[in-house]
Formats: C-alpha cells, sequence, structure tokens
C-alpha cells in the first residue's frame, strides 16, 4: 500500500489517502495538483508536511520510474541505448549486465530498431518509447506517468498502455486527461484545489462525476 | 510529406499520429516555413496567427497580467474567463502546463482571423477547458480555422475533414458524409457508424445525440 497522511505541500492538502497495488489514474482540472502529488510520490520534492510511505519505505528510498509528457526536455544523452542504459550507469553496475539489460528491455518494448540512433533525430513518439525504457530498466516498484499520453496518438498510447501493463510494476500512477484511459484503471483519484474530492474504482468515482465533463463519452455512449 | 489541397472558409480538422507531419503542415499554411517544393498561396488572408502546440514559445511578458497586454487583451476578464483570476502577477512559467495553455488560447481565440492555425489546441488542456475551448471555435463566424489534433474525444463543431496517412495529406470531404472514411476517427463514432446511427457532427452533443437515437 502507498500511504499519504497529513500531507501539506503548496496547494496540497491531504489527510489521509491509501493507493493499492495496480494502476491508479489521478484525474482532475489543470492546476488541481496532480503533478505536485505526483513528484512527492517519486521523491522528486519533499513536502512541507506529513508522511508518504510507499510499502513503509519513504520514496527517496524506493526504486521509482518517472515518464513526464515531454521527454524530450529529461533527455540526457544522444545516444538511445547510453539514454536507457543511464539508471544503472550511474550506480556503476557491470558494463556486461547493463548491455544485456538495454538489450532485454529494448526487445520488451519493441524498439530495438533504434539501438544505433540518436535521440534528437526520433519522432516525438519513440522519444516517449525510450524515456520510458530508461523509466523502467531499473526494475522499479512504482512508475509514475504525468500525463504521457497528451503527446501521443491514440494508437502509441494504446502501446505504452499495453507494456507498462505487462511490465509486472507493483505500483503505476499516471495522471490522464483522457477520460477513457483512466476508466480502465484499477483505482481512480480525482483532485479538486489540491485534495482528494473522491477516490476509488473508476465505476465509484465516475458514478460521482456523471454529470460532469469528467465522465467518460464511451459510458454515455454504450450501445 | 506531400500535401494538395483547398482549405475553403469553416472550420477544419487535420488529423494524424505523432511524427506524420502535421506540426510542419501547419507551419507551412501558416507562411512560417517555405515547403521543400509547391507552392502554398494564401488567397485574400489579410491576417493569420498561428497558435504552437507548446504556448512556451509565444510568450513575451514577465507576469501572466504582461502576457495578455502583449496580446493587446485586458487581464482583468481573459484571467477571470480562463479561471486564473487573481495570477496576474506571477510569471507564465510558473502557471501548470495547462493553465498556461489556457491563458495562451484565452489570449489568441478573441483574435479576428482570416486564417488561424491551431496545431494541438487541446493537449494539455482538462477536460472541461476542452469543451469550452470548442464552443468558442464552433462560433467562429469569420474567416479559415484549421486545427492539427490527435485528440480523441472532444471536438468543436467541425465543416472539413482531413488527415495525414502514408506521408500524404488526404482529404477525407465535409462533416458529416466524411465521416465514415475517417481513419483517425474515435472508437465511439467509429462504433456508432457501425451502429448506423451516424453523427451529424462530432461534437460531444452529436455524438450523445446519436447514441440516443432508437
Amino acid at each position: 500500500m502507498i500511504s499519504i497522511r497529513d500531507l501539506r505541500s503548496g496547494i496540497l492538502s491531504i489527510e489521509d489517502l491509501g493507493i493499492a497495488p495496480g494502476v491508479t489514474s489521478v484525474i482532475g482540472a489543470n492546476g488541481s495538483g496532480k503533478t505536485s502529488l505526483l513528484k512527492i510520490l517519486a521523491g522528486i520534492s519533499n513536502p512541507e508536511a506529513g508522511t508518504v510511505l510507499v510499502d513503509g519505505i519513504p520514496p527517496r528510498d524506493c526504486e521509482i520510474g518517472w515518464l513526464g509528457g515531454f521527454p524530450d526536455r529529461n533527455l540526457l544523452f544522444s545516444r538511445v541505448t547510453d539514454e536507457i542504459a543511464s539508471p544503472l550507469r550511474f550506480r556503476h553496475m557491470p558494463e556486461g549486465i547493463i548491455r544485456k539489460r538495454v538489450r532485454d528491455c529494448m526487445d520488451m518494448l519493441g524498439i530495438s530498431a533504434l539501438a544505433e540512433r540518436r535521440v534528437q533525430e526520433l519522432s516525438g513518439g519513440e522519444k516517449v518509447m525510450v524515456a520510458l525504457g530508461a523509466a523502467l530498466i531499473a526494475g522499479p516498484g512504482l512508475l509514475i506517468l504525468d500525463e504521457c499520453d497528451s503527446h501521443l496518438d491514440i494508437s502509441r498510447a494504446a502501446e505504452v498502455e499495453r507494456l507498462i501493463r505487462a511490465s509486472g510494476i507493483r505500483y503505476i500512477m499516471q495522471s490522464t486527461q483522457q477520460m477513457d484511459a483512466a476508466a480502465r484503471s484499477d483505482s481512480l483519484v480525482f483532485m479538486e484545489n489540491g485534495r482528494i474530492a473522491h477516490a476509488g474504482t473508476p465505476e465509484d468515482v465516475f458514478g460521482v462525476l456523471a454529470d460532469t465533463a469528467f465522465y467518460p463519452l464511451s459510458w454515455k455512449c454504450r450501445l | 510529406m506531400a500535401a494538395e489541397g483547398s482549405f475553403l472558409p469553416g472550420v477544419h480538422i487535420v488529423s494524424g499520429d505523432v511524427g506524420s507531419g502535421k506540426s510542419t503542415l501547419a507551419t507551412a499554411l501558416a507562411g512560417m516555413m517555405q515547403p521543400a517544393g509547391g507552392t502554398i498561396t494564401r488567397d485574400g488572408i489579410g491576417s493569420q496567427m498561428l497558435s504552437f502546440q507548446f504556448p512556451e514559445y509565444h510568450i513575451t511578458g514577465l507576469t501572466v497580467g504582461e502576457e495578455c497586454r502583449s496580446w493587446s487583451r485586458d487581464p482583468g476578464p481573459v484571467l477571470r474567463e480562463c479561471r486564473l483570476a487573481g495570477r496576474g502577477g506571477v510569471s507564465p512559467f510558473a502557471l501548470s502546463r495547462g493553465e498556461l495553455k489556457r491563458l495562451h488560447l484565452a489570449c489568441v481565440l478573441p483574435g479576428r482571423y482570416d486564417l488561424l492555425v491551431l496545431d494541438e489546441p487541446f493537449s494539455s488542456l482538462d477536460v472541461e477547458e476542452k469543451e469550452r475551448i470548442c464552443r468558442e471555435i464552433s462560433v467562429r463566424k469569420h474567416g479559415i480555422t484549421i486545427i492539427f489534433t490527435h485528440e480523441q474525444a472532444i471536438f468543436p463543431k467541425t465543416d472539413f475533414l482531413w488527415e495525414i496517412s502514408g506521408g500524404n495529406l488526404r482529404y477525407r470531404g465535409k462533416v458529416p458524409d466524411a465521416l465514415t472514411g475517417w481513419e483517425h476517427a474515435p472508437q465511439v463514432i467509429k462504433n456508432l457508424i457501425a451502429s448506423g446511427r451516424c453523427p451529424g457532427n462530432i461534437t460531444k452533443m452529436d455524438i450523445l445525440e446519436a447514441a440516443c437515437r432508437t
């Protein structure tokens, strides 16, 4: 369980939130605090007050993968294989093991053909796949995706969704403005002005949001 | 990519996958890039605007209020409209990604342009804001509005459909006749057409009306 207690940070104010293993989507209006919450869960920022624990461990002591909406702004290296290998190189893992893990990771993501390419030459969708490789290669227990689907077309977003589901990662947390994607999550958190307005299964949360723009169009049009 | 066609007054949607050339065509149509071959003629276009996918590219003001004024807009009403009231004194870069897009579109859309090119106007926006922007675009009466997008759920009332596939721009026709040939159509529209309920247009209301038909 991921547990958040008495969290205060900027506009965020969360008394008590528990997140079960599986895929959890965080939804809400622009500026409601989704990215701030995800950054704290990732250990990128520390809260001003309160505790966040992932299976009893603070985020900065956990292995966590992060994929943002603009991956080309976070890519560090010019060669695809160097970028994917970077989390392992930063911890001085033997080069032979790194090469094998990079190959396996690229096979798993279906991007082996990009091995000799330079990051700058890639399309936006390919950059997302490379950033996903770097987020996955160290075997994170928690993978966080911050609106990574906002600049992906429908087929690439579906591919990312399939791959992260198949990765076996214990916790996957994503913010999204695609309500049909949120509806396929195991759990849903709806944020409003830095607070958790509703949390539960997609049926529970969208049930409360039935008269709002957040209710998935595909649910309204179930034939 | 290769493109050939004429954009008439009205609202056009050009859909296509990421990397298919949407932004390239948008930039060329707005006259900010010369094509490698061929010509683009802008007949009767006296005023034009290109809205980039990334709103950061447009920022010239040090504060949100200054940014509004740089577009000759009064910050008060603009910030109320895009739910940023009270934030006029902060840096535009202090806004969240979606808030900055809201601010940018609130400055752009009131303008009267003969040609308005919007590159991915809906990305990063929350669903309420997407619906609001679509309502604004739907009532534009003047000029040519061309929207390049991979959006799959929320659209304005649209006159003409295009898509980029296989490296070519393809004209699908006038809405609703164009919907049956729309490769990038959202699944919900494909399902409605398959069940014999083709929507009259692609706004949320049109889709719901078609879904409710008996």
